[in-house]
């Protein structure tokens, strides 16, 4: 019954008023952008020379970095109808690893390969688990959650690493095109290729059919453990990207390294436009999203906010993004079936 | 509507089962007596912990340990009683904001008793509150329609900042002495808060879970959301009050932690929520809706708390043991998968 | 039993035939006037090597395939063949087993004997993948899209048109989309919406395209026009008249008079899982193929219809007046009288099941009025309904009825829980609880192991009953009973029918909602006809309506001007008007 189409609803349907005909017509995409662009200018007239300083803008094109590509793994997640909310202590595996491996004096890019590998390893135990355990997603990451964070407590050992080749930082935050951190634009570039590949690639195109309605992709004869094992190590190969740039920003690693970072995560997806009930969502509101959560951050600092007003600002976007979602596809329901 | 529905399966076995299938019929007899399906395997599991507490931390049972034991296991057990309510509603339902709320009810009742407010009346404030935030909680879930797993990671959120916004971001210690006892004092060597709020909430609860309306309800609801709705059951408000519910059991356990610690602390324990749920599923709550015991989860809790306490006493670090409890959520959860299907299967094979 | 599997399939063209399957268990269907009769072959099991060399074999074929379901038997010795260029048309009532065929041909389920060939060789069609590979594709009442995506992706998830590079190729996609639209007369601008944001019709038409665009040989039909407007339908009919122009081999599942008489070429009528006759060639007797729809469980209707019916019945409790809920009915008005069993018959999709949940409150009328025992009733909600004295038992009775893993002794008392609490602490009472399960299972011969045990572990008959237990145990003024014994054994059947009499002599309203024509002539004070959401007769069951005139309107339009295809149907068939029914309105 859940699971009809929502056009079966047919029916008349209230005739939609002008102004929202004019408003459906905007793309969800283009209101982020438009609000982005409202709080910039605002910044820009009451505190502008210190948001347009080369080092608060560089510092707040990282964090959206940073945010933005584990977010493209999140929206595809969301999309096939899941979550993985293990991705914070996934970070801290990630950068312990890295951590070590530098300590090791191991080269400077098979370092950042072996990272790579760790927190795709990490998003494959997930996947796996969900795709043959038949087990509910916020279960299984919730208890890799807590083994994810043991094992960047193990492997430690109870202190922290330190030296961390300043080489990283150079990479990461130092090195610019103009004044855009180079983690910015492979963020950018990442969010164009993954962009390109649910848009153009045919895996794209069943990582949405899977989320749009399981029940015909399984009889369509998707391999959905596929489609599952793929998204979930995909996410966690970008949050390994989004780890060794944290490391990179903050040369130390320490076991709450990563910590609820999931939640921004999660926040940008959701507030990036993808539905959480699945079946939908771009790998561009991801950057947007994450762009808002992490202007809006960065706003309550110029402002000198107490920092702790961000968590419930932070809060308030989840649950104020999904509920805008919900009711703009009930508007979305009724204007459909009008036909 | 249902056209193409199958004619199901209507065989079923009281005992049934032909001949050639009869391993099949006592398989099915056995995966549907009344302590697997209610308990899973938690006794077996409870007694394994006790053999391996042993192992770990020899000594582990020794009266002293029981009683800081229960000292500990009263927090998780009544987190884990919230997650119980809102689980067994179904729907998705679950709660992953209740560290936080306990968090805010700690610090706000701190701030009101610095502030010379009566004890009781601070108490009483300060569970309004949990209710309150619960209530928010089943508003957003309820009324706006965003699924409970976004809407509580949300409030979790929320709630926290909430928390040190209320604290200014610090712990508050000073707490009347009486307060205290709630946490620290004992009674013939058993810590105050397990008779007086561990043991009375779980009879409360048990009851209203078991034998009123309401828990008969949750059952239903959570079982068959159609049929209950068509049976005349009131879902969103049942569901509604379910958060409430989980709300007001986790300010108690914000109450008795600032009291145990003797301070309010803003930074909700994050350990909290992966424990609760563990000790949920543990206990024999299915985490797809409809069963679930308070007694269950009572021994779920004391598996857990065994479990804990000898990591703490042989002196394993707290990450590691919650790693512990991460691999035991998912071992359970998938045990749980599996001894559906397997049920499904041996009912299958009996009746065909 | 098969209709060639003893003869050479070279013949099975030549002469009209039916093959009475049902003489596997004895009881064939009675004597017509029908087609030519072809007694029963004993079976034989044919060799594959037979059939491979055999010229000119059909597109599939079914060989004596059996489905069941616990007691059910959904398909029994069913051969059919499908040959290309045919429009093979499978009627039936609701229950006969036309879905499980389907779903035998597309894999979804595995037939327990039988088996099907494929192009003169045998198929093990292991899975809905499979079947796509034979070239197999159905088109399901309720179609099964990705909403959220667009309509060209819909028709491309699997197998999509790809670049040298891997890409999705989409210029190529809709070049193959559009041709084939094209040749369907389907709008081409459909292709750049949202299938969610299509009408059930145009998403039909994007899913036979779909199945083109994937080169099936076969394509199945079900039900396709109870979703459709007239115009739509007629529309339809041309495309599958050019479907079957190239070659396709059509299975067109339905109900529907006026579709068999507008496009098929040949009808399978199936009873009970059995292929009851078959129909070759056109013009077809219509009223022998009613006669045999209707002809399933003949004995129920020995009974004397009128016997039961001595008192008079009280005056009305329920009334409904010009109650719409589209798409599902429109206009609908009836009432119902204390110690009345009122049917509603017509066949799936005719809006009975809606219209019941529209009173009950479960979906949102948007007109009519509804008054109990004069006073006019709002209900929002099946709660506030249940209050008022009305109760619905649904059609669906595992995804709405049962709680499953719940104990017998909890679905009897779901629904009365606030009657049975103790006054101050609030308990649920278990003497009361054990009072009322103990009743029902007696008054209702429910036979359990302990009421404790899980509803699962009872027969479909059990469950049901405990089911309507559990409105037994409400005060009621009236009962909505929707397709009570669907897929229970007769024995259950025969007690259910008595309760429902018993039940109206007490005074409750019983309002039964059923496909099965026995049934309705042995329950029924009075039957109300519905097709496409509206009542379009009314009998009183005292012995003068006929079973076949209660089928034909339920199946084709009556003599009032209805859809686009009526009047060509009277003129196709002028012995098929029906007769003036006994009572036609409401007073």
């Amino acid at each position: 019954m859940s699971n009809v189409p929502i056009a079966l609803q047919g029916g008349p349907a209230p005739v939609p008023s002008r102004v929202g005909h004019v408003l459906g017509r905007i793309e969800y995409e283009g209101y982020l952008l438009a609000m982005i662009v409202v709080m910039g200018l605002v910044l820009t007239f009451t505190v502008g020379s210190s948001f347009w300083s080369s080092t608060n803008l560089s510092g707040l094109l990282l964090d959206v970095a940073i945010v933005t590509v584990p977010a493209i793994g999140m929206t595809l997640v969301i999309v096939t109808r899941g979550i993985d909310v293990s991705i914070g202590s996934l970070v801290g595996v990630v950068a312990v690893v890295a951590g070590l491996a530098f300590e090791h004096h191991l080269p400077f890019v098979l370092v950042l390969l072996i990272g790579i590998a760790v927190g795709v390893g990490g998003g494959l135990v997930n996947g796996a688990i969900i795709a043959w355990g038949k087990v509910p997603p916020i279960i299984v990451t919730l208890g890799t959650l807590s083994v994810f964070e043991a094992i960047t407590y193990l492997l430690l050992g109870g202190v922290w690493i330190s030296n961390i080749p300043a080489k990283l930082t150079q990479v990461v935050v130092i090195d610019r095109l103009g004044p855009v951190p180079y983690s910015f634009v492979v963020a950018v570039a990442l969010v164009a290729l993954f962009s390109y590949v649910m848009a153009r690639r045919p895996i794209g195109l069943r990582i949405y059919a899977a989320g749009d309605n399981p029940e015909a992709a399984r009889t369509a004869g998707l391999a959905m453990w596929r489609i599952d094992l793929f998204v979930y190590a995909l996410l966690g190969g970008l949050t390994a990207i989004a780890a060794l740039m944290t490391v990179g920003q903050s040369p130390l690693v320490m076991p709450t390294t990563g910590q609820n970072f999931e939640l921004t995560v999660i926040a940008a997806a959701v507030v990036g436009g993808t539905n959480i009930l699945g079946g939908e969502g771009k790998v561009v509101g991801g950057l947007l999203g994450a762009f808002l959560v992490e202007i809006v951050e960065d706003a309550a600092i110029l402002y000198h906010v107490n920092s702790f007003y961000q968590q419930i600002v932070l809060g308030a976007m989840i649950v104020g993004g999904v509920s805008i979602g919900v009711a703009r596809r009930r508007r979305r329901r009724t204007e459909g079936s009008l036909e | 509507m249902s056209t193409t529905q199958l004619p199901t399966s209507e065989q079923a076995p009281p005992g049934g089962a032909t001949a050639g299938h009869r391993g099949a019929g006592a398989l099915s007899r056995l995966l549907e007596s009344r302590v697997v399906v209610q308990y899973g395997l938690l006794p077996v599991v409870l007694v394994g912990v006790l053999i391996a507490g042993e192992i770990l931390a020899p000594g582990v049972l020794s009266p002293s340990n029981l009683s800081s034991m229960t000292r500990f296991g009263v927090e998780i057990g009544i987190l884990g009683f919230a997650e119980m309510v809102v689980i067994i509603m179904g729907g998705g339902g679950i709660d992953l904001s209740v560290a936080s709320t306990a968090a805010v009810t700690q610090v706000s009742l701190a701030v009101l008793l610095r502030g010379g407010i009566e004890l009781w009346l601070g108490v009483a404030i300060s569970l309004a509150i949990g209710l309150a935030l619960g209530a928010l909680n089943g508003f957003f879930i309820l009324g706006l329609g965003v699924p409970a797993l976004v809407a509580t990671i949300g409030t979790y959120f929320g709630y926290a900042g909430l928390a040190l916004v209320i604290a200014n971001g610090v712990n508050i210690a000073d707490f009347p002495s009486s307060y205290l006892t709630i946490g620290q004092g004992d009674v013939v060597g058993i810590p105050v808060e397990f008779i007086f709020i561990f043991i009375p909430v779980a009879i409360v609860l048990g009851y209203v879970t078991s034998r009123t309306k309401f828990g008969h309800e949750i059952r239903l609801t959570g079982t068959n959301e159609r049929a209950a709705l068509l049976s005349g059951i009131n879902v969103r408000r049942l569901r509604f009050s379910g958060y409430v519910i989980a709300g007001m059991l986790a300010a108690i356990v914000g109450v008795v932690e600032s009291s145990r610690f003797g301070t309010a602390q803003p930074v909700a324990d994050s350990t909290y929520l992966l424990t609760a749920v563990t000790i949920a599923v543990l206990g024999g709550v299915d985490i797809f809706g409809g069963e679930g015991t308070i007694l269950g989860v009572v021994l779920a809790t004391a598996v857990v708390t065994i479990f804990e306490y000898a990591f703490s006493l042989a002196q394993i670090n707290a990450v590691i043991e919650l790693g512990s409890v991460g691999v035991m959520l998912i071992v359970v959860v998938l045990g749980q998968v599996g001894l559906k299907s397997l049920r499904s299967y041996a009912a299958r094979r009996s009746s065909a | 039993m098969s209709e060639s599997s003893s003869e050479p399939a070279t013949e099975s063209y030549s002469r009209p035939r039916w093959a009475p399957g049902a003489s596997a268990n004895g009881r064939g269907p009675r004597s017509q006037t029908g087609p030519d009769r072809v007694d029963a072959a004993p079976a034989e099991s044919v060799g594959v090597s037979d059939l491979a060399g055999a010229p000119a074999a059909p597109l599939a074929r079914l060989v004596r395939v059996s489905k069941s379901f616990g007691s059910t038997h959904a398909l029994v010795d069913v051969s059919v063949e499908l040959e290309r260029g045919t429009i093979h048309a499978i009627a039936g009532e609701n229950g006969a087993g036309k879905s499980t065929l389907i779903k035998v041909l597309m894999g979804v389920l595995q037939p327990d004997s039988g088996s099907i060939e494929v192009e003169g060789r045998l198929a093990k069609i292991g899975s809905p993948v499979t079947a796509r590979a034979l070239g197999f594709a159905a088109v399901y009442q309720e179609p099964l899209v990705y909403p959220h995506l667009g309509v060209l992706e819909n028709m491309f998830v699997v197998g999509p048109e790809r670049s040298r590079l891997g890409d999705l190729d989409r210029n190529a996609m809709r070049r193959r989309a559009l041709a084939i639209f094209d040749q369907l007369e389907v709008d081409p601008a459909l292709l750049g919406r949202k299938m969610g944001d299509l009408r059930l019709g145009h998403q039909q038409l994007v899913l036979i395209a779909k199945a083109l665009v994937e080169e099936a040989k076969l394509i199945i039909f079900d039900e396709p026009t109870s979703i459709l407007s007239g115009a739509e339908a007629t529309k339809l009919f041309r495309i599958i008249d050019r479907l079957r122009a190239a070659g396709s081999a059509v299975v067109y599942i339905s109900h529907r008079f006026e579709d068999l008489e507008a496009i098929a070429d040949k009808i399978t009528v199936l009873t009970d899982g059995r292929v009851a006759g078959a129909f070759h060639e056109r013009p077809f007797d219509f009223d022998a193929v009613v006669r045999l729809m209707s002809g399933r469980e003949t004995r129920a209707y020995d009974a004397a219809p009128a016997a039961h019916r001595k008192a008079p019945p009280g005056e009305t409790v329920l009334e409904v007046e010009g109650l719409s809920c589209p798409p599902y009915c429109e206009d609908v008005s009836w009432q119902v009288a204390r110690g009345e069993v009122l049917c509603f018959y017509g066949q799936v999709g005719a809006g009975r099941t809606e219209m019941a949940k529209a009173v009950f409150g479960d979906l949102r009328p948007t007109a009519g009025v509804v008054r109990m025992e004069g006073k006019e009733l709002v209900v929002h909600s099946p709660r506030q309904a249940i209050r008022a004295g009305v109760g619905y038992l649904p059609e669906d009775r595992k995804a709405e009825g049962i709680f499953a893993t719940q104990a017998i002794s909890e679905n009897i008392v779901a629904s009365v829980l606030g009657r049975i609490v103790a006054r101050i602490a609030r308990y649920v009472r278990r003497s009361e609880v054990r009072t009322l399960t103990e009743g029902q299972r007696e008054s209702l011969q429910i036979k359990m192991a302990a009421p404790a045990a899980p509803i699962s572990s009872l027969s479909g008959g059990g469950q049901q009953k405990v089911i309507l237990g559990r409105w037994m145990v409400e005060r009621l003024e009236v009962l909505v009973l929707d397709e009570p014994t669907r897929g229970i054994d007769v024995t259950t059947k025969a007690q259910f029918h008595d309760i429902i009499r018993s039940l109206a002599a007490d005074g409750l309203a019983v309002v039964v909602i059923s496909s099965d024509l026995p049934e309705v002539f042995a329950v029924a004070d009075r039957i109300l006809v519905m097709r496409q959401g509206r009542i379009v007769v009314s009998f009183v069951n005292d012995g003068s309506a006929r079973p076949e005139e209660v089928l034909r309107y339920a199946v084709s339009a009556g003599p009032e001007p209805g859809r686009a295809g009526g009047g060509d149907h009277q003129r196709a068939r002028p012995g098929l008007v029906p007769p003036r029914p006994q009572e036609v309105s409401e007073q």
